[in-house]
C-alpha cells in the first residue's frame, strides 16, 4: 500500500533540544521552542511586537550557523537543529548577558513594584552566578517627574524598547522615545514635555522589569499578596478582559494578559486606570429615604417595604402603566433580565427602557430589519483579517479604543485598506488619530455624514454596478436603489461634502476590491438624527455589492456602554422581549410567558421619550431608575426636569448621588461591577463572565436582588438563590445566550429576512433614507458643537475615577487652531457660547484634528452645555437625539 | 621612491583643479555614463564591476558587483542606492577629500550604479560635520542636473535618476549601513538585525544598495578603462585597484595617499609618509581605522591588501593607518579608542551597551593606577562576551583595540596594575568613573 505521507508545504520540521517540532513556515525559533515546552529566556521579544533582537538574551545554538543566533528574530528552517538549554555555549552567553544587565541595574528589588513578577529577577535566579564581577560605579539617572499616572525608574531599565515599540506599533501613539546613547539611553516622553498620551498602561504592562510602573498603586503591595479575579471591564462596549488585583478587600490594580480576552491583553486608560470608581468615598452606603429636603439612612427592610408598598398602591389605583422603569446598559445581563421580568411580570407593564435607547438601538434595529439578527455578523477577528474597513462616524479611539486597536492592527500589520468618513482631520496629536491611517478619508462635519455615505454608495454603484445575484434575484430592489442614487446630483453631493467625484471614485474602487469588508458605524452616526437610516443604507451597500452574506463581511454598530448589547438582548426595551423579539410577536410573548408562568402585557408600552410625555401629563406616577441618570444626561428641552417633578415615587438604584438620585424619594445602594457576578455582552455579541473581586461597599446589593425582594413584597415572588440561577433561566428562555469560550461565533444573516427585505420591505422608508437632508442655512459665524465621548471618560460614571481625573478633569471646548485664530481666540481662553436656548461659558482647547466649523466638547462635563442642545426624537426608533448644538462663539 | 599612477586623486592633484563640472568634463568626466547609456545593459554593468574585482571601500570589503547582484530584478516597487558618506571612523578622512575635491567623480559613479541596479532615487548620507562637503555636493548636483546627468530624462535616455543629499546628526553608528537607513527614514539611528539584508529589505523595506564614497568613485574608471584593466591593478585576484589610504599619527607627512593595493606598510609609512616624526622607532600601528586591531613593527612587511592584513590578525577596514611611536602607552591608546567606542555605542544591544561602559571604566582604572589583579583576564572575558553577540559589527570593532594591545603589550598592563598594588592600600578602592 502506498502511503503518501503528505507534508504540507507550509509546515517545517525542526529539532529543539532534542524535541521535534512541526510549525508553520515563518515561525520564529523562540515560538517554535515554546510550543515544544522549551522556554527561551528573553526581554525584548514580545509576540505582539516586531522583533528587535536587542537584548541578546535569547541566543541559541543552531547547527551549521557560525555563531549564536537570536531565536526571537530567526525564522525556522526545515531540518534545523537548535540547542537552547542543552548548550554550554548558550548557557555562558545567557550568563554574560545577565552579568551585563545587572552591572548597571540598581538591585532595588525590595522596593520595586515588579519584584516577584520580574523577568530579570527570574532569569537571574535561573542563570547567573551569585557574584557579579562588576566592581565599578553604577550608572545613575536623575529622577525626573514623568506623568501623573505613570512613573519611570530608569535605573531599572534594560533598554529592551518594548515600551517604545508597543506605543508605536500597537497604540500608534508614539509617545515614548529612547533618549541618549549607550548606557546613558533612557526612555522618556517624546518631546520636551511630560508624558501626554493615551495612558493605556500598555507600556507599564509590557515592561519586563520595574522601570515603568503605575503611580496609582505605587509601593502599596507585593505581587504575591494580591488576590486575582478575572472579570470584564465595566466601561465601554468592547468588553475587555481585566484582572482585578486586590489586597484586603481593596482594589490595588487592574491588569490584563496577552492572549486572553477579546482585547488580547490590551487596555485603554479607562480600563487600566479607571478602577478606583468602585472605592470612591462618595459611594452610597445605605438605603436612603427622603424626609422633606433631606435623606435619612434606612435599613433595607424599611426602604424596600416603602418602595414595594407604594408601587402596589399606585398599581392598584392607576393601573400598571402608571409605573415605568429605566435601566442602564452598565448592569449585568442578569440584572437586566430580572429587571424587565419584574416590570413585565410583576408590575405588569412594558413601560421600560434602557440606555440602548440613546443610540445603539438604531444600529441593532437596522441589523435586525435587514438581516434578521441583532448581532454583528463579524467579530474583532474579522476586523483584523478584513481587507477593507469603512468607518463612519466612529471616533473609534475615544469611544471603542480596543476596536480601534483591531483596526490599527488590520491596517498597520496586515495591510488592510481603510476608508474613513469621520468628523476628524488627519493630524498628529497626543492621542492616536485613526484617520491618520486612512487610505481614503472624508472629513466632514458631524452633521454631514449622510452626504458622504450616499456619495460613496453612488460612486460604488455607478462605477461597479450591483452584484450579479442582486440583479438576478432582487431586480426591483436593485433598480429602486439605483434610481434613488441616480436621483442625487453629483454637484450637490460634492458641494455638500467638499469632496469630488474622483475622491469618491478612488474610495469606491478600493471598496469594491475588498473581499472581506467590515463597515463600522459609531456614536456620531447612531446618536444623531438620521442615524438609523444611514445604518440601513450601509447595509444596503453590502447587499448591493453582494457582500452582506459573505463570511468576514458585515455592518458593525459600535456599542458605547459595556452592556448596551445585553440590554437589548435581555429585553430591557419597551417593545423588545428577551432574545430581541418584538413585543408584538404573539408567539414569542407566549413562549416567554410560559417560561415565566406570568403573563406579559401586549401593549408596547412606549419608549423613553414617551415616558417623558406621560410623566409630564401625570399618567406615570412612579419611575424606577436603575443606574441611569436622565436628569444628568438629557437636555432641559426634553422636559426631563418637569417630568420628574410630578412623580409620586422616584426610586434610584445607584452607586452615587447623581442629579436624578438627589430628586428621588428612595435611593437604594447597589454593587459596582467589581463587587458582583454575572455576564456582560460586548459589542460583538460575545457574552462574558463578570466576577466579584471585592465585597460590596456598605450595604450595597446587586440590582437583581432588589427586584427580587420587591417582587416578594408585592406578593408575586420571583426568587433566585444566586446569579447562576438567573443565568440558568436565561439559558432556558434563550438557549444561545451564555459565555461561549474565548471567541465569539458571529451570527449569520437570516436568508428569509434578507429575502423579505429585498422583496419589498425596504420600500417602507426608502424615500426618506435616500433623501439628502436639507442643507443647513449657512451659519458661517456659528460653530456646530458636538458632545462626544472622551478617551478618558465614560458617561458621568468615570468622573469618580481618581486616575482618570488626573488626566482630564474639566471639559474644554475643542476647536481647530485656525478656527480659533480666525476668531482671535487662544488655548485656555474663556468664551461664551450662545444660541436661542441660552449662553454658557467654556474654556477653549486647540486640537488640529477637529474640522473647521466644528467644536467638540466632552459630554462627561456637559452639565451647562446641555442647555444649548437641540432635541429631536427618531420617528422610527424613538431614539432621542441631543448631542449637537449650533452656537455662536464670543470671546470674553 | 616608486611613483604610482593615481586614479581617484588624479584630477584633484592637477594644479588649479576645483572640481567643477566643466573641469571634470574636460578631464574626461561623464564619458563613462554616456558609454553606459549607449552600450550597456544593467547586467553588463554589474558584470563589469564583478569582473573588476572591486571590493567595498567602507570597511567590510564586500565585493561590490556581487552586492549589486543581490538586488531582486523583478521587484515591482522602488529600489534605492545610498551612498555612505558618513566617514566617522577615527583615522579615516579619504571620503571627505574625494567629495570635496572631485564631487562629480562619485556622482557619476552613483548614476551608473543606479542604472545598474534599477534605482531611480539615490541618497548621499553625509556626516553632519561635513558642511562644506554637503554644500559642494549640492552645487555639483545643480550642475549635473542642469547638464542632464542627473534628474529626469537623463541625457535623453528617458531614464530618471534623482540624487539627494541628507546630512547626518553626529552619530558614528549612522555609518553602519542599517543604522544609516533608519536615520535616513527619520528614525533614531540604530542598526537593524540582519538578515534580512538591505539588498532585499533596505530603505523603507525596499531593495537597497549601500556603498561607500570611494567605492562609487571607482565605478566610472572601471567603465572607461575596462574590468580587466582594473583587475590588473593592485594585488589580484582578491584585492584589485588602488586605495586611498589615510596616514595619521607620529609620522612626518600625514595625509591621503592613493596607491595600488598590496604595497607593504613599510613603504607606505616610511617612503610615502616620510617615516616617524621624531625618529623614535615605530611601536605599533592601526592598519585600517579605529576598529582594526593593532599591528607591531614585525608586521611592517605585510602587504596592504585585504587577505594579507587579515592573515596578520587585523583588517584593512576603512584604510585609515594610524602610527604610534615608541614611548606611547598602549594602555592609554586602547583607553582613548575605548572612550570613543563608549561614547558612540548606540545602546541598542546589551553586550555592546553595557560592555563598552564596563571596558572603559576598567581601562580608566588601570590607567589611573587603580587596577587590580585579574583585570586583564576580566578585560579579555568581557571582550569575549561582546564579540559575536551584538546586533552590528560595532561589537567586534570595539574589542579590537583592547584585545590586540593586551596581546602585543600585555606587560604594559601588568606594569600599571603592579604599580597600583603598591600604591593602593588593600581593600580601599576609589570610584573613578563619572560622566
Ligand atoms: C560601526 C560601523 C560604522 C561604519 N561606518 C562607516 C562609514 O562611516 N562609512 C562607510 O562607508 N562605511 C561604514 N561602515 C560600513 C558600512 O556598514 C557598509 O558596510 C558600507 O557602507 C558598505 O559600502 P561598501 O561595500 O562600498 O564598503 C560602518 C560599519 C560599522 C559596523
Ligand atoms: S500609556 Fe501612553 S506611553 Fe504608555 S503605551 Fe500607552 S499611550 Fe504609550
Ligand atoms: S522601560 Fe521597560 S520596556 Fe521600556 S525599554 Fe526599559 S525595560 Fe524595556
Ligand atoms: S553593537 Fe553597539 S552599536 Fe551595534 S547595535 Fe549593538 S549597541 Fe548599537
Ligand atoms: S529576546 Fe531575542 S534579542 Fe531580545
Amino acid at each position: 500500500m502506498a502511503t503518501t505521507q503528505e507534508t504540507k508545504p507550509d509546515l517545517v520540521t525542526l529539532t529543539i533540544d532534542g524535541k521535534s517540532a512541526r510549525v508553520p513556515k515563518g515561525t520564529l525559533v523562540i515560538e517554535a521552542a515554546r510550543q515544544v515546552g522549551v522556554m527561551v529566556p528573553h526581554f525584548c521579544y514580545h509576540p505582539k511586537l516586531t522583533p528587535d533582537a536587542n537584548c541578546r538574551m535569547c541566543l541559541v545554538e543552531i547547527e551549521k550557523m557560525p555563531r549564536l543566533q537570536t531565536s526571537c528574530s530567526t525564522p525556522v528552517a526545515e531540518g534545523m537543529v537548535v540547542k537552547s538549554a542543552k548548550s554550554d555555549q548558550v548557557e555562558a552567553a545567557r550568563k554574560s548577558v545577565l552579568d551585563f544587565i545587572l552591572a548597571n541595574h540598581p538591585l532595588d528589588c525590595p522596593v520595586c513594584d515588579q519584584g516577584g513578577r520580574c523577568d530579570l529577577q527570574d532569569f537571574s535566579h535561573e542563570y547567573t552566578a551569585t557574584k557579579s564581577q562588576f566592581q565599578e560605579l553604577k550608572r545613575v539617572f536623575q529622577k525626573e517627574y514623568f506623568s501623573p499616572l505613570i512613573e519611570t525608574q530608569m535605573n531599572r531599565c534594560v533598554q529592551c524598547l518594548r515600551c517604545v515599540r508597543y506605543c508605536d506599533q500597537v497604540m500608534d501613539v508614539k509617545a515614548l522615545a529612547p533618549v541618549g546613547r549607550g548606557t546613558l539611553t533612557e526612555i522618556k516622553a517624546f518631546g520636551t514635555h511630560e508624558l501626554d498620551c493615551e495612558f493605556c498602561g500598555g507600556c507599564v504592562q509590557i515592561c519586563p522589569v520595574g522601570a515603568i510602573t503605575s503611580r496609582m498603586s505605587m509601593y502599596e503591595f507585593r505581587p504575591w499578596m494580591l488576590k486575582r479575579a478575572d472579570s470584564i471591564c465595566g466601561y465601554c462596549g468592547d468588553g475587555c478582559q481585566i484582572t482585578y488585583q486586590t489586597k484586603n478587600n481593596s482594589l490595588i490594580e487592574v491588569s490584563s494578559t496577552h492572549g486572553s480576552g477579546r482585547n488580547n491583553g490590551d487596555l485603554c486608560a479607562r480600563g487600566y486606570f479607571g478602577y478606583h470608581v468602585s472605592e470612591h468615598p462618595e459611594r452610597i452606603q445605605t438605603p436612603l429615604i427622603r424626609q422633606g429636603e433631606t435623606f435619612q439612612p434606612a435599613i433595607w427592610e424599611e426602604a424596600l417595604e416603602q418602595v414595594g408598598q407604594t408601587l402596589l398602591a399606585i398599581k392598584q389605583q392607576h393601573g400598571p402603566d402608571a409605573i415605568a422603569g429605566l435601566i442602564t446598559g452598565r448592569c449585568t445581563n442578569e440584572d437586566l433580565y430580572v429587571f424587565q421580568k419584574f416590570m413585565r411580570g410583576v408590575v405588569g407593564t412594558n413601560q421600560i427602557d434602557s440606555s440602548v435607547r440613546y443610540g445603539h438601538l438604531n444600529g441593532v434595529r437596522a441589523l435586525q430589519r435587514v438581516q434578521g439578527t441583532h448581532r454583528w455578523t463579524v467579530s474583532f477577528d474579522d476586523i483584523v483579517e478584513a481587507d477593507v474597513l469603512l468607518l463612519v462616524g466612529t471616533n473609534v479611539t475615544e469611544t471603542n479604543p480596543i476596536t480601534g486597536l483591531k483596526i490599527k492592527e488590520a491596517v498597520k500589520r496586515k495591510g488592510a485598506k481603510l476608508i474613513t468618513i469621520e468628523a476628524l482631520q488627519p493630524a498628529v496629536g497626543t492621542i492616536s488619530n485613526i484617520v491618520n491611517l486612512a487610505h481614503h478619508h472624508f472629513g466632514v462635519r458631524a452633521d454631514g455624514f449622510q452626504g458622504a455615505v450616499l456619495a460613496l454608495m453612488k460612486s460604488v454603484l455607478e462605477t461597479r454596478g450591483m452584484a450579479e445575484d442582486v440583479k438576478a434575484s432582487a431586480t426591483a430592489y436593485g433598480n429602486d436603489l439605483m434610481a434613488q442614487l441616480s436621483g442625487l446630483a453629483w454637484s450637490r453631493l460634492e458641494n455638500r461634502t467638499g469632496y469630488s467625484l474622483s475622491d469618491y471614485g478612488h474610495a469606491a474602487s478600493t471598496f469594491c476590491q475588498g473581499k472581506k469588508v467590515v463597515i463600522l458605524v459609531g456614536q456620531d452616526v447612531l446618536r444623531a438624527s438620521g442615524g438609523y437610516g444611514m445604518t440601513m443604507n450601509l447595509l444596503d451597500l453590502l447587499l448591493l455589492t453582494g457582500k452582506l452574506s459573505n463570511p468576514g463581511c458585515g455592518v458593525a454598530p459600535l456599542a458605547e456602554e459595556n452592556n448596551d448589547q445585553g440590554a437589548f438582548e435581555m429585553g430591557a426595551v419597551s417593545d423588545v422581549l428577551p432574545g430581541g423579539f418584538s413585543i408584538d410577536h404573539a408567539e414569542s410573548r407566549t413562549a416567554v410567558s410560559k417560561h415565566w408562568g406570568r403573563s406579559i402585557p401586549d401593549s408596547s408600552g412606549g419608549a423613553l421619550p414617551q415616558f417623558l410625555e406621560r410623566m409630564q401629563s401625570g399618567a406615570i406616577k412612579a419611575l424606577l431608575v436603575v443606574g441611569e441618570n436622565p436628569l444628568g444626561s438629557l437636555p432641559p428641552v426634553s422636559g426631563i426636569e418637569q417630568a420628574l417633578e410630578g412623580l409620586q415615587l422616584l426610586v434610584c438604584q445607584e452607586l452615587f448621588m447623581t442629579e436624578t438620585a438627589r430628586k428621588a424619594h428612595v435611593v437604594l445602594p447597589v454593587c459596582s461591577s467589581a463587587e458582583k457576578e454575572g455576564t456582560f455582552t460586548n459589542t460583538e455579541g460575545h457574552v462574558q463572565a463578570v466576577r466579584k473581586a471585592v465585597e460590596p461597599v456598605g450595604d450595597g446589593r446587586p440590582d437583581w436582588e432588589i427586584f427580587s425582594a420587591l417582587s416578594i413584597i408585592m406578593g408575586d415572588s420571583m426568587e433566585y438563590g444566586d446569579v447562576k440561577e438567573i443565568g440558568k433561566e436565561i439559558r432556558n428562555v434563550l438557549p444561545g445566550i451564555r459565555p461561549l469560550g474565548p471567541t465569539p461565533i458571529p451570527s449569520k444573516p437570516d436568508a428569509m429576512v434578507v429575502c423579505g427585505y429585498v422583496g419589498g420591505e425596504y420600500r417602507r422608508d426608502l424615500d426618506s433614507r435616500y433623501r439628502l437632508i436639507d442643507e443647513q442655512p449657512d451659519f458661517s459665524d456659528e460653530l456646530l458643537v458636538s458632545l462626544r465621548q472622551s478617551l478618558f471618560h465614560s458617561g458621568k460614571f468615570s468622573l469618580k475615577a481618581d486616575g482618570l481625573l488626573k488626566v482630564e478633569s474639566e471639559g474644554k471646548l475643542y476647536v481647530h487652531p485656525d478656527e480659533a485664530a480666525r476668531r482671535n481666540i487662544g488655548e485656555g481662553d474663556q468664551v461664551d457660547l450662545c444660541n436661542d436656548r441660552g449662553t454658557i461659558r467654556a474654556k477653549v482647547g486647540l486640537r488640529e484634528r477637529i474640522p473647521m466649523g466644528m467644536a467638540v466638547f466632552p459630554e462627561h462635563f456637559d452639565q451647562e452645555m446641555r442647555g444649548l442642545l437641540s432635541y429631536a426624537v427618531d420617528p422610527e426608533t424613538q431614539v432621542p437625539y441631543y448631542k449637537l448644538a449650533q452656537a455662536r462663539i464670543v470671546k470674553v | 621612491m616608486a611613483q604610482y599612477e593615481k586614479i581617484l586623486l588624479k584630477n584633484m592633484e592637477q594644479p588649479g583643479y576645483s572640481g567643477s563640472l566643466k573641469e571634470y568634463e574636460q578631464a574626461g568626466g561623464y564619458q563613462a555614463l554616456k558609454k553606459v547609456l549607449k552600450d550597456f545593459s544593467p547586467d553588463a554593468v554589474i558584470d563589469a564591476v564583478k569582473k573588476s574585482g572591486l571590493r567595498g571601500r567602507g570597511g567590510a570589503g564586500f565585493p561590490t558587483g556581487v552586492k549589486w547582484g543581490f538586488i531582486p530584478k523583478d521587484h515591482p516597487g522602488p529600489k534605492y542606492l545610498c551612498c555612505n558618506a558618513d566617514e566617522s571612523e577615527p583615522g579615516t578622512f579619504k571620503d571627505r577629500q574625494l567629495m570635496e575635491r572631485d564631487p562629480h567623480q562619485m556622482l557619476e559613479g552613483m548614476v551608473i550604479t543606479c542604472f545598474a541596479i534599477g534605482a531611480e532615487t539615490a541618497y548621499i548620507y553625509i556626516r553632519g560635520e561635513f558642511r562644506l562637503g554637503a554644500q559642494i555636493l549640492w552645487r555639483a548636483l545643480d550642475e549635473a542636473k542642469a547638464a542632464g546627468y542627473v534628474g529626469e530624462n537623463l541625457l535623453g535616455s528617458g531614464k530618471t535618476i534623482n540624487i539627494y543629499v541628507h546630512q547626518g546628526a553626529g552619530a558614528y553608528i549612522c555609518g553602519e549601513e542599517t543604522a544609516l537607513l533608519e536615520s535616513l527614514e527619520g528614525k533614531r539611528g540604530m542598526p537593524r538585525f540582519k538578515p534580512p539584508f538591505p539588498a532585499t529589505h533596505g530603505l523603507y523595506q525596499k531593495p537597497t544598495v549601500v556603498n561607500n564614497v570611494e567605492t562609487m568613485a571607482n565605478i566610472p574608471h572601471i567603465i572607461n578603462n575596462g574590468a580587466e584593466w582594473f583587475a590588473s591593478i593592485g594585488s589580484p585576484p582578491k584585492s584589485t585597484g588602488t586605495r586611498v589610504f589615510c596616514l595619521s599619527g607620529h609620522v612626518k607627512r600625514p595625509g591621503n595617499y592613493e596607491v595600488p593595493m598590496g604595497i607593504p606598510f613599510r613603504e607606505f609609512i616610511y617612503d610615502l609618509g616620510g617615516g616617524m616624526r621624531s625618529d623614535k622607532p615605530l611601536k605599533g600601528f592601526i592598519p585600517g581605522g579605529a576598529s582594526a586591531p593593532f599591528l607591531k613593527p614585525e608586521h611592517l612587511d605585510v602587504k596592504m591588501d585585504f587577505e594579507s592584513v587579515a592573515l596578520a590578525g587585523s583588517m584593512l577596514g576603512s584604510g585609515g593607518v594610524t602610527v604610534m611611536e615608541e614611548g606611547t602607552s598602549m594602555v592609554w591608546a586602547a583607553l582613548r579608542l575605548m572612550e570613543f567606542f563608549y561614547h558612540e555605542s548606540c545602546g541598542k544591544c546589551t553586550p555592546c551597551r553595557e560592555g563598552s561602559s564596563w571596558l572603559v571604566q576598567t581601562l580608566q582604572r588601570i590607567w589611573q593606577k587603580k587596577g587590580r589583579q585579574g583585570d586583564i583576564e576580566l578585560l579579555e572575558e568581557l571582550c569575549g562576551n561582546i564579540a559575536g553577540r551584538t546586533v552590528c559589527a560595532f561589537g567586534e570593532a570595539e574589542v579590537g583595540p583592547v584585545l590586540s594591545t593586551i596581546k602585543h603589550w600585555r606587560h604594559e598592563y601588568e606594569a600599571l596594575i603592579q604599580e597600583a598594588q603598591v600604591a593602593l592600600p588593600p581593600n580601599k578602592e576609589l570610584p573613578v568613573f563619572s560622566h
